[in-house]
């Protein structure tokens, strides 16, 4: 990393915490202080080095971790005790759990033009995929968190179950998350359901209520004799969580389900597997033997890992195979990965702007993934074993797909990058918390603004210009390692030597050529309009070029 | 020799399966001289399938019962399989394209009998003349000069007939400076950098022996070419070999520029690989991206280790020194290595490709490579023999050529505007150096092409590609003119597979090209409107 020398400066202006480094001499490549704009958020971790004896330079100063993978480091001059105030103020501020402090997001007072609170709306989303029907209905029995408390109020279930039997289903699954809909096929009206793992244990428990309600959602589909059930985790994961009173549903249990294991791992080997990952990136990129490093960090074959279990539940979706009920461990990792990923690859409504919103909101927001546990807002405790990076790896995913895709999604790579970054940033309350009942008592929706409403009023800079709206393709990636690529924007845009496109230049191209075309199609109507008062009718006035080039060339 | 007499069978039924993405075709096969063909019926919508037998590179056959399957692995890195009715046909079929696609002969080659429709013989040749650079080179500085000291290829045998050198140096000297190096390739002019008034030389080593010869008229020429430059100009030699290699080289007759020899000029050295350890890196890399059974975690390590990609870094960093020599410190660069004939024409054109914003025109593009490859003497016709299927042993094959087009396609998507072509461009290019039916790469100089009668008896790709029904596959619909320098980043993680290529059979139908299309009909509607646009005075209404 580059070493610049200056005086620091900090202010902390609302929610981020602003550097300034005044040079005592200028590096040629800046022509101003640099202000380096953190997000206190972003903080991880704030250590100190060295100490008042300490000798030799750069040996005396501030190291901050930050989450989106880069350090900052401070040296700064012993004389003075700046550093204590320093420190004191930012880990003040940036862990403000520890110091009985709101979070950022309660002081925001951001207006935008948007409200995106209102974007998910559980029932109008229902709605379009078709539902209430014939086989399932809407249900309010979680209305006050007490069936699950980790689920939102508002369930879709099968019809045949009654609540009692809901009741009874719950308490046979890990943190009663039982099976209910996420999504359902237009036509075959085959669905996928998400749960967590049944309560089997040591002693192989079965449980009649949980086995009738599986077979229940086979029966939503009259064609189906086999319920497909996806367990996200490696099979011997599976079997060693019995232990501790998990499980997975026994072919003697569940006659009419077969179970396939889809081999992905927990949320600690993921964090290791992106610890790697920063390793080799930062500071400095590992150039020796670059794709050995990336391969021995094994981050692409997790992003394969999942993104062939989403093909596959994508896939018996799709085929109207059967219907197919995702869960892992306690069913809001892993099992939101595939849920959303899946239904991204079947409903392309899920890939329009706020359409990748509302499937951010219901499958992750709504369903309890634990964002405050996996990313730790505002809290010190940065080797909390319960960080890992799921959501990142989902928009990796996502992200994947879009570059074999690059006509399918309404939204661009900045769109991707900016929801990372307030996946930290504590600026908005979107990620808040671990579940909806939390979030609810906190008064999120009032007390905070939503990211949505930053990204919704300012649209255009999100959009792909190559998106062409398409109803009904079902998009399968290749998921194979030849195909995937590590995410150089993302995960190396810290790095110096990389060069930051920004704007993206091809998009930029287009978007000149779009205005190009539509400024000379204007001018073209103008000249019409001069020239020929006849063809001034609104009525008769073309509007396409393919429709007016014949009029124009008449003329001449 | 008659064709008639290599070809063992008439005719056979056949089904052809072209990979997982292509529907498989059945119907007649037949050999002819130059192609296989596959004739599926009147009714079927492809009615003939072709394929030019010079692009087959390693051909098995198999026969059980009484059918026979011939897999043709072919240059443009396609596996093709012919699932055959009849154990003799096979074993015909297989021995016919076995014996015709291995002819030697370049006039009997199909280039010589390609004669297609709306071009006319010989009439493009002239499309890229290098004496038209030269001749406005030497017009802009009044330091150099068009020299027809090679008219009978008897100063240097790969060099074209005219080449450019100090205005201060005679012929006679060339000749002498021309016997000092190897294979008569004295220093000449590649390139010069009008925005910093220098200049790119190459040539190939110098016979110093284990003598430590020196030759007066070749310090001259370089001498000349600093003086021709601005006043206390310096040089870099930038040599393509290890120092070790270098110094090795003398025991061979060969060596490099002494210090004290060449005053003003300073020596580099960045090896560049080449010859064998290329070939094998490009058979490793075809192998690692055909094998589909590989289990998935040991891809990139596996891509690593066929080090395809550090060959493509390293091109670019030696080209990169080359240019920022030029356009940063003012030097005059002259690269060589050891023949001068292959990587020293990758740094040269690729340094150019850098500077140039004329270089990096459709145009500009087609002159680069008439004048850095083709007329420069890099012998396509023994590097391009085989690509990376053959069984038979490498001799002098090398992917020298499809080296500098991947670092090409790197810089193009790296700067995805500044390209005038697009990918198509060189995805054709690879296809056509390494079969086609053009002349353009026939042979492996100049001389060769003039003793053969190339450029009046074949025609040129050029005119094949410069055809209006072309362009939408070959241009950059993205293109904007950039004035400036493109400096590719060399870092590990900026350079990529070049999956276009090396995947281009295996991948699915790639869905990028539904985007391109979009911008193509974006950017033609635009070409129109703008086209079609009324000026003033026209629109004024007629009174």
């Amino acid at each position: 990393m580059s070493l610049l020398r200056g005086l620091l400066g900090m202010e902390l202006i609302g929610i981020s915490v602003r550097l300034f480094l005044d040079f005592q001499e200028k590096p040629a490549s800046l022509d101003s202080a640099l202000i380096l704009d953190v997000p206190l958020g972003v903080i991880s971790r704030i250590e100190k080095m060295g100490g008042a004896t300490s000798r030799g330079e750069n040996s005396y100063g501030l190291d901050i971790t930050c989450k989106d993978m880069r350090n900052l480091r401070f040296a700064l001059k012993q004389e003075g005790h700046s550093r204590r105030d320093m420190f004191e103020i930012l880990t003040r501020y940036a862990f403000p759990l520890a110091h009985s402090l709101p979070i950022f997001a309660f002081l925001n007072e951001e207006k935008f033009d948007v409200d995106g609170w209102m974007v998910y709306n559980p029932v109008e989303e229902y709605r379009r995929q078709g539902l209430p029907n014939h086989h399932w209905r809407i249900t309010f029995i979680n209305k006050c968190y007490e069936l699950c408390d980790t689920y939102p109020a508002l369930l879709v279930v099968p019809y045949r179950a009654s609540d009692d039997d809901l009741r009874r289903v719950a308490t046979f699954r890990s943190r009663n998350r039982l099976p209910v809909l996420s999504w359902i096929h237009p036509e075959n009206k085959t669905v996928i359901v998400r749960c967590s793992q049944p309560l089997v244990g040591m002693s192989g428990k079965r449980n009649k209520d949980d086995e009738k309600y599986l077979d229940v959602i086979r029966e939503t589909n009259r064609q189906i004799n086999k319920l497909t059930i996806y367990d996200a985790r490696p099979n011997v994961n599976a079997v060693a969580n019995k232990a501790t009173g998990g499980g997975y549903e026994s072919d003697d249990a569940y006659h009419n389900a077969e179970l396939f294991f889809l081999d992905i791992h927990n949320i600690h080997v993921m964090r290791e597997s992106l610890k790697k990952v920063k390793d080799i990136v930062y500071p400095n990129v590992e150039e020796s033997h670059w794709l050995s490093s990336l391969e021995s960090t094994h981050w692409l074959e997790h992003i394969k890992l999942v993104l062939t279990g989403a093909i596959q539940v994508a896939d018996r979706v799709s085929s109207g195979k059967s219907s197919v009920v995702v869960h892992c461990s306690d069913g809001w990792d892993r099992t939101a990965q595939l849920t959303s990923l899946a239904m991204l690859m079947l409903d392309s409504y899920y890939r329009s702007i706020e359409g990748f919103e509302i499937l951010v909101q219901k499958e992750w927001i709504s369903f309890g993934h634990k964002f405050a546990s996996r990313i730790g807002h505002g809290d010190k405790n940065h080797a909390d074993a319960d960080r890992s990076p799921i959501f990142l790896q989902f928009i990796d995913c996502v992200w994947q797909m879009s570059k074999q895709f690059p006509t399918a999604f309404e939204f661009n790579e900045r769109f991707l990058i900016v929801i990372l970054d307030h996946l930290y940033s504590c600026r908005f309350g979107t990620f808040l918390y671990n579940c909806e009942s939390a979030r609810e008592k906190q008064k999120v929706t009032e007390r905070t603004v939503s990211l949505w409403s930053l990204i919704n009023s300012n649209k255009d800079k999100f959009k792909n210009p190559f998106y062409t709206k398409e109803i009904n393709r079902v998009l399968y990636p290749v998921a194979s390692m030849r195909h995937l690529e590590l995410w150089v924007n993302y995960y190396i845009r810290w790095n110096p030597r990389i060069k930051q496109q920004q704007p993206n230049p091809v998009e930029q191209r287009y978007m000149e050529l779009l205005a190009l075309r539509d400024e000379y199609i204007k001018r073209l109507e103008e000249l019409q309009l001069a020239n020929s008062p006849k063809l001034s009718d609104p009525s008769t006035s073309p509007s396409s070029p393919s429709q007016m080039m014949p009029h124009v060339q008449t003329h001449f | 020799m008659e064709f008639s007499e290599l070809i063992r069978t008439g005719q056979a039924q056949a089904e052809l399966l072209r990979g997982p993405e292509m529907p498989p075709l059945r119907g007649t096969l037949c050999v002819t001289g130059h192609h296989l063909l596959l004739s599926p019926g009147p009714q079927a919508t492809p009615d003939l399938w072709l394929l030019l037998l010079r692009s087959v590179d390693s051909i098995e056959k198999r026969v059980a019962g009484d059918a026979g399957t011939i897999t043709l692995r072919c240059k443009d890195l396609r596996v093709l399989q012919l699932d055959i009715e009849g154990v003799e046909a096979t074993l015909d079929i297989a021995r016919s394209i076995e014996a015709l696609s291995s002819l030697e002969s370049v006039i009997t080659s199909f280039p010589f009998f390609y004669r297609p429709k709306g071009l006319r013989l010989g009439e493009s040749w002239h499309f890229h003349p290098p004496e038209r650079y030269y001749k406005r080179v030497a017009r802009e500085t009044r330091a150099w000069r068009l020299s027809e000291a090679n008219e009978d290829f008897s100063l240097c045998p790969s060099y074209p007939r005219a080449v450019i050198v100090p205005r201060a140096v005679d012929d006679d000297a060339l000749a002498r400076s021309a016997h000092f190096r190897q294979g008569g390739r004295f220093p000449v002019l590649s390139y010069y950098h009008a925005p910093s008034g220098t200049v790119l030389l190459r040539s190939s080593q110098p016979l110093t022996g284990p003598q430590k010869r020196r030759c007066a008229e070749d310090e001259e020429l370089l001498q000349a070419v600093l003086a021709g430059a601005r006043p206390g100009s310096r040089g870099f030699i930038v040599d393509t070999r290890s120092a070790q290699a270098a110094k090795q080289a003398r025991m061979t007759g060969g060596g490099t520029e002494a210090k004290s020899a060449y005053p003003g000029w300073k020596r580099l050295h960045r090896p560049l690989e080449r010859g064998r350890p290329l070939q094998e890196s490009f058979v490793h890399l075809v192998e690692a991206c055909g094998d589909l059974e590989q289990s998935m975690d040991r891809w990139l390590s596996r891509l690593d280790g066929c080090r395809w990609l550090s060959h493509v870094k390293e091109a670019l960093s030696t080209a990169c020194l080359a240019a920022q020599g030029m356009e940063w410190e003012g030097a005059c660069i002259l690269v060589h290595g050891a023949e001068g004939t292959d990587s020293t024409l990758l740094v040269t054109s690729l340094a150019q490709l850098i500077l140039d914003p004329l270089s990096r025109t459709m145009a500009g593009f087609q002159e680069l490579i008439e004048r850095e490859w083709i007329q420069a003497g890099h012998p396509f016709q023994l590097r391009c023999a085989h690509s990376a299927f053959s069984h038979t042993r490498p001799k002098h094959e090398a992917p020298i050529f499809l080296l500098f087009l991947d670092c090409v396609w790197q810089l193009g998507r790296q700067f995805p505007l500044s390209l005038e072509f697009g990918e198509g461009m060189l995805l054709a290019l690879f296809d056509h150096s390494y079969a086609s039916s053009f002349g353009t790469f026939l042979c492996n100089s100049e001389k060769e092409r003039c003793l053969c009668e190339v450029r009046t008896r074949t025609h040129s790709l050029w005119s094949g590609l410069n055809q209006p029904k072309e362009q939408r596959k070959l241009r950059n619909p993205l293109y904007a003119p950039n004035p400036l320098a493109i400096w590719p980043s060399v870092e590990p993680q900026s350079l990529q597979l070049w999956q276009g290529l090396f995947l281009r059979w295996t991948h699915p139908p790639e869905p990028s090209e539904v985007a391109w299309e979009k911008v193509w009909q974006i950017a033609t509607d635009q070409e129109k409107t703008e086209g079609s646009q009324p000026t003033d005075s026209a629109s004024e209404p007629q009174p």
